[in-house]
């Protein structure tokens, strides 16, 4: 059940790429903080990701999901986010990811970082404990 | 509706003064004046004397008036009509005049203030949109318009100073109130004796006629104005200057072909849009600055690749078309001291300077063990400690290659880059070293594979802004790439070949670095 949800959109700031902007939202599944990317996570997005991650460990969950169902173009700066929610220096609960499909399972594969990162088809299969 | 207290006495004073025929004042009533009605029945009069029957038809339909004054509230914004239908003795109209009169005064002083409050309000509406801009031409034609409408100049220029990429300083302009060509045949102001103390930055030059001013017509060829000049007579002249080097960035000069238009109100406006242009244009140039920066950083970091025996490489650098997220990517090509070629290409997630001076230390990394002939995969496990070691969580991707032109192999490694083509004789295109390895920072091992690569073979290694974007998907970006390749190698030049398919697969705008490499494998040359 969402009891709680914040988003943090990224604008077409001075002459950014055209393209769909992305956004991330944070939201609360009992015991689980869900960050939901949509839209293109690459460099404009990623500090964004960054912040809300950043702020879900701080409620200190019993998981952390980051569902990427929603994403339209992973880029290395997207994958760079992940890699460190899921053991930077500020990741304290166990890091799930919902990718399915090429857009986001590929980037991830040719960086193999899937041999690392616990990768779930759906939010729902994500959330099971 | 008005109910101020002071409102009220002056309408009560109003109402005293209609009198009947008997000297008994008579029955009066009060419509009150909407803001629209206020204006087109008063205009600039604090107190009028209604006699136009249509008038007052229109205000108060069906009645028959035989007195009214209307008279202004809050400065004009409001109003009231006073009115009588009793038969009146003495003129309404010589109320309105004693009212107008004592209010006179008054009346001109809210006057001015409140076009001084409109002056204020145009300045600083035009201080924020200057300041919000980043685009130079912008700023210097919305400052100059902005200006010389202020001024009611008979027309204004902007002239500023740009440091091109010699570091040599140039100087253009904008001309508002008249076409630019009108000015297209002069030459630039050059620092004359009228021009001087606003290129120097030495303070506001005002003239009701600058024809006569001692400073004018001292300087040669012209002694004056070039002939054909549009005539000026009444000249103001600011200084920009940036708030943060204090350095002129240039000068407002506005002219007025009749003498003393420009006032000190003219002057203090003139002013204050020169200040603003000049933040604006500090943080547009700082803006620019950073870009550059990370642009000519990027570069002077890239090699020029070396000649190589019996191979021609073909190598290309395309920082970011859009935006400032020029700075990440790289290639090397190194000749080994026992005789092979390393080619290297990667990516430093982040942009700009940062991302940009990470890519140096990573590349000359890379060289320093390259250089030592360690095998591809302990070159990337030692960057790889080395890159998490010095920048904390960082993730680079970098494919490495060793040609050993004794045995006509390459051996390569690759940390998390995409997969390099090769293409050999006779043979579709091919992909290797695909899904290898995590990103350098990342992973801490690093397999390494070997292939043949014959001559007539050829190698294309790159970066992902060739292949996908926040439109392009990568698995379609590369099948795009693989298409395009036999088109390339049957071309008569390899290098407009590249530039041609790469324009082909971005569309002309790239919205990240593109770095890539084409060995192609001629044969060796004879000793």
């Amino acid at each position: 059940m969402v009891t709680m949800s914040e988003r943090d959109v990224t604008g077409n700031a001075l002459g950014d790429a055209a393209g769909s902007a992305g956004s991330v939202a944070l939201e609360h599944h009992e015991g689980a903080a869900v960050l939901r990317v949509d839209g293109a996570l690459d460099l404009a997005l990623a500090p964004k990701l960054r912040q809300l991650a950043e702020r879900a460990a701080r409620l200190e969950p019993e998981l952390l999901v980051i569902d990427l169902t929603g994403v339209t173009f992973l880029a290395s700066a997207g994958m760079a986010e992940l890699v460190r929610a899921h053991r930077g220096p500020t990741a304290s609960a166990p890091l799930r990811v919902v990718a399915s499909g090429r857009i986001t399972l590929r980037p991830l594969e040719l960086t193999r970082l899937v041999d690392e990162l616990a990768i779930y088809p759906s939010l729902s299969d994500a959330l099971v404990r | 509706m008005t109910s101020r207290p002071g409102f009220d006495a002056v309408l009560e004073a109003v109402r005293q003064a209609f009198v009947g025929a008997d000297g008994a004042p008579a029955a009066t009533e009060v419509r009150p004046l909407g803001p629209a009605e206020a204006g087109a029945v008063l205009g600039d009069h604090v107190a009028l004397a209604v006699t136009d029957r249509a008038v007052l038809a229109d205000l108060v339909p069906g009645r028959e008036i035989t007195g009214a004054i209307a008279v202004a509230a809050d400065g004009g914004r409001h109003g009231a009509l006073v009115y009588t239908t009793a038969a009146t003795g003495a003129p309404p109209a010589a109320v309105a005049a004693a009212i107008e009169a004592a209010t006179a005064d008054l009346a001109g002083t809210v006057r001015r203030l409140r076009n001084e409050a409109a002056v204020l309000d145009a300045l600083h509406s035009t201080g924020r949109e200057l300041t919000a801009q980043l685009d130079i031409d912008r700023i210097v034609q919305d400052a100059t318009d902005a200006a010389t409408k202020a001024t009611g100049a008979g027309f204004g220029a902007f002239f500023y100073n740009l440091i091109d990429e010699f570091g040599e300083s140039y100087t253009l302009y904008t001309i508002s109130g008249v076409p630019k060509e009108a000015f297209a045949r002069f030459p630039m102001p050059r620092n004359t004796a009228v021009f001087a103390p606003t290129f120097d930055g030495a303070g506001t030059v005002r003239s009701p006629d600058i024809t006569k001013d001692p400073r004018f017509g001292k300087n040669a060829p012209h002694h004056g104005m070039p002939a054909g000049h549009l005539p000026v007579c009444s000249y103001l002249a600011v200084s920009v200057i940036s708030p943060t080097s204090g350095e002129v960035l240039g000068g407002f000069f506005f002219g007025h072909p009749e003498p003393d238009r420009f006032t000190a109100r003219h002057e203090y406006l003139a002013e204050g849009i020169a200040g603003y242009s000049a933040i604006a244009l500090d943080n547009a140039r700082l803006y620019e600055r950073e870009r550059t920066l990370a642009t000519e950083l990027s570069r002077s970091m890239l090699p020029v690749a070396p000649p190589t025996p019996g191979l021609d490489v073909v190598t290309r650098y395309l920082p970011a078309a859009t935006g400032s997220k020029v700075g990440g990517d790289w290639f090397d090509v190194i000749r080994l001291p026992s005789g092979g070629t390393a080619f290297v290409i990667g990516d430093v997630v982040g942009h700009g300077v940062t991302a940009a001076t990470v890519m140096g230390q990573v590349r000359t990394a890379i060289r320093s063990y390259a250089l030592l002939e360690l095998p591809p995969s302990e070159v990337l496990r030692n960057v790889s400690e080395l890159t998490a070691g010095l920048f904390g969580e960082s993730f680079v991707t970098c494919f490495y290659a060793v040609h050993q032109p004794t045995d006509g192999t390459l051996r390569y490694a690759n940390a998390g880059h995409l997969p390099a083509i090769m293409i050999r004789p006779g043979e579709p295109p091919g992909q290797i070293g695909e899904a290898l390895a995590q990103p350098l920072g990342v992973g801490s091992v690093f397999p390494q594979r070997t292939t043949g690569f014959p001559p007539g073979a050829d190698l294309v290694l790159y970066t992902d802004g060739l292949v996908e974007s926040r439109t392009r998907d990568l698995t379609l970006g590369i099948e795009w790439l693989l298409a395009g390749i036999p088109g390339l190698l049957a071309a008569a030049d390899l290098g407009t070949a590249w530039d041609k398919l790469v324009e082909e697969l971005t569309s002309g705008r790239h919205d990240d670095d593109i770095a890539l490499i084409h060995v192609r494998h001629r044969g060796e040359d004879p000793p």
